[in-house]
């Protein structure tokens, strides 16, 4: 699993280190001065959460991802509460991951830009327009939802999971639910692409969707 | 004492009980026949001391020389005289003792005159004689031959106080004695008594995991014991259905995961086995993750599954407004039938506006598999009609009906098992069986009601009947 992330983080762009323990996350937090902690709360010896408030009571400047397969409401608030930045339950999708930890780390950038791009479509997120190729295309309030997120999350692959959280707003997600994004995004994909010699909205077979130039 | 008492046996505690209220009972009925047996002879003493003192009376006279004397005639035999033991004290109105009776060996029976001693009726006291015994005593006023004279009659107490302590003691070795027979008695019937209890226990002891289906023996089904084995009975039923349901939603559960798992491993197996080029890797990958997906969601249905069964019934206290809830519903799902031109029609909605009380967020995951159910079977063009009725101003029906191939003969409850899935179908269909499980303990635990209609045949008609 940790080799598994460790690949995965690291060619999307991000340096990484991994500890195998506590201490030795312990150690590596003050030596290296990272920006963002992945921490699973299920470590050998001792408990994530002691080792987060510890962080917290140092006042070491980073943020903190929890990883955990206790996925409650009332963990969530406990993990939240003793200074973790956000909470992510096991199994997660890795795209959601990288677009969490990007999140995160984005705090810390400029706010996102005015109209996203991609190859020649563009979607103007104040005016709730997008045209492609010059041609203004109409589209219904969540279908545009659903492109402003891929968008923003563009040339990155996003699941089910994110579009139910973030989109439809759904707590958690249910088969009727998966039903629905998927004619949504074929929908949207009958607007945006099927008039068009390129195609945009990718399928990523068992991932999810991705908005980007192939 | 009471912790001492606490930790001995229920059939001990009983008879010590049993005993102590017995033995508080005896002691008390014993001093009430003590006192009564010692006032009775008293007045029997009484009464024959007056009988005494007017027979003396008559029997008494002065002779030529002024000494008064007891007439000793009547005697029969000489010796009789000898059986006489009473007290017998003469004195005139200036104390002077007149005559002594030879019991009293020269004492004197009592002091001096008291004021209007023997006046009127008989002064009954108790006097001590100068050698310590006590003697139960009367006087009375007497005129003799043109003298008044006082006589003072008495009996010594020693008899009658000799025939009290023998009478105690008789109540003291009795009532032991008695208390011991009850103990005794008492621990008999004790033990009688909660013999049942013993059995039940002991069949109790045995029942485990295996035998969940054995019952305690009810010997009188109208008596304490008998009511409290109905009880255990009844619990250990409901025990007993709830693990059966457990195994069966273990078994079920086991093997539902392992058909993902099983097709993970052989996916991967064979796309390894198979020096494949790149392309064959990408599908085999997708694969195992929409396998994975799929492992996924079973475990989310089934800890949904759970947190429905284990809800606090506090969190049922809210409510909100069913027709919000349900236009909410409609929405979300209605572009599910849009591509194949499947509308949705609702009948009679301002029916719905009404407070519906229940966890909304569990409610609508139920109302959305029932609709999402009806949405899959709909063949295209075809209508889904959502009808709201007000059986009772109490409650609230809801019946979702659809125009497709509806549900075979005798499968209209088996629809709502775990995992169900009807031979006709297959998981192309989706979900992974728990739906309308998923709904019905929903709509149950909200104290509502739902099912198929067995005499709709046009499509499927689910009825869910909502509590206000």
């Amino acid at each position: 699993m940790s080799d598994a992330l460790v690949s995965g983080i690291r060619s999307a762009g991000y340096e990484v280190l991994a500890a195998s323990s506590a201490e030795e996350g312990f150690f590596m937090v003050h030596s290296g001065q990272p920006d963002l902690l992945l921490l699973d709360l299920t470590l050998p010896h001792r408990n994530g959460l002691d080792v987060l408030r510890q962080i917290r009571k140092e006042g070491l400047d980073l943020r903190v991802l929890i990883l955990t397969s206790h996925n409650t409401v009332d963990d969530r608030v406990e993990g939240l509460r003793s200074g973790a930045d956000d909470y992510l339950g096991k199994p997660f999708s890795f795209p959601e991951l990288l677009a969490r930890m990007d999140a995160l780390l984005r705090r810390f950038l400029p706010p996102s830009p005015a109209a996203f791009t991609v190859g020649d479509l563009s979607i103007n997120p104040k005016l709730r327009t997008v045209c492609r190729a010059g041609v203004e295309l109409d589209l219904t309030p969540r279908e545009f939802d659903l492109l402003l997120y891929l968008a923003e999350n563009s040339g990155r692959t996003v699941s089910r999971e994110m579009l139910a959280k973030d989109v439809w707003r759904e707590v958690s997600r249910y088969t009727p639910i998966d039903n629905v994004i998927d004619v949504q995004v074929a929908r949207l994909r009958r607007k945006i692409d099927d008039p068009f010699a390129v195609k945009l909205l990718q399928t990523v077979r068992g991932m999810g969707f991705s908005l980007r130039e192939p | 004492m009471t912790l001492a008492l606490a930790s001995t046996s229920l059939r001990i505690r009983l008879t010590l009980w049993y005993v102590g209220v017995l033995a508080l009972l005896l002691i008390v009925y014993a001093s009430v026949v003590f006192a009564f047996q010692y006032v009775v002879l008293t007045r029997q003493l009484y009464h024959d001391e007056v009988q005494d003192v007017i027979t003396v009376e008559g029997l008494l006279f002065f002779d030529e020389s002024g000494n008064l004397q007891l007439r000793q005639d009547y005697y029969s035999r000489p010796q009789s005289q000898s059986l006489v033991d009473r007290f017998l004290e003469v004195r005139d109105l200036g104390g002077r003792i007149l005559y002594s009776s030879t019991t009293l060996h020269g004492m004197p029976l009592g002091g001096s005159l008291a004021p209007g001693e023997g006046d009127k009726g008989f002064d009954e006291r108790i006097e001590r004689l100068n050698d310590g015994s006590h003697v139960f005593a009367v006087s009375h006023i007497h005129s003799l031959q043109g003298r008044t004279v006082i006589i003072r009659l008495g009996y010594d107490l020693a008899p009658l106080r000799a025939r009290m302590f023998q009478f105690f003691m008789l109540l003291v070795i009795a009532i032991p004695l008695a208390l011991l027979l009850a103990a005794i008695a008492g621990q008999a019937i004790a033990r009688r008594a909660l013999r049942p209890l013993e059995r039940m226990t002991a069949r109790a002891e045995r029942i485990t995991a295996s035998n969940l289906s054995d019952r305690l023996e009810v010997a009188n089904e109208h008596d304490e014991l008998g009511h409290m084995a109905r009880v255990f009975n009844h619990l250990l039923q409901r025990l007993q259905q709830a693990f059966q349901q457990l195994q069966r939603f273990t078994a079920d559960a086991s093997h539902e995961l392992r058909t993902p798992l099983a097709a993970i491993r052989t996916i991967s197996e064979v796309a390894l086995e198979k020096s494949a080029h790149t392309e064959a890797y990408r599908e085999a990958l997708g694969n195992v993750l929409e396998e994975s997906g799929r492992l996924n969601q079973t475990i989310d249905s089934l800890l949904l599954l759970a947190k429905a069964e284990s809800a606090p019934p506090e969190n049922f206290q809210q409510g909100f407004i069913f027709l919000d809830l349900m236009t909410e519903i409609i929405i979300l799902l209605e572009v599910l039938g849009e591509e194949s031109g499947v509308r949705i029609t609702e009948v009679h909605p301002e029916l719905a506006a009404v407070e519906v009380r229940g966890d909304r967020g569990l409610i609508r995951i139920a109302l959305m598999n029932v609709l999402h159910n009806a949405l899959k079977f709909s063949p295209e063009g075809s209508t889904i009609t959502i009808a709201f009725n007000r059986p009772s101003a109490s409650s609230l029906q809801i019946t979702i009906q659809d125009q497709g191939p509806g549900i075979a003969a005798g499968e209209h409850a088996k629809v709502f098992e775990r995992f169900f899935t009807s031979n006709g179908l297959t998981s192309a269909n989706g979900g992974v069986g728990l739906g309308l499980s998923i709904a019905k303990l929903i709509i149950e635990r909200a104290g509502g009601s739902i099912w198929f209609d067995e005499d709709f045949h046009q499509g499927a008609k689910c009825v869910i009947n909502l509590a206000l």
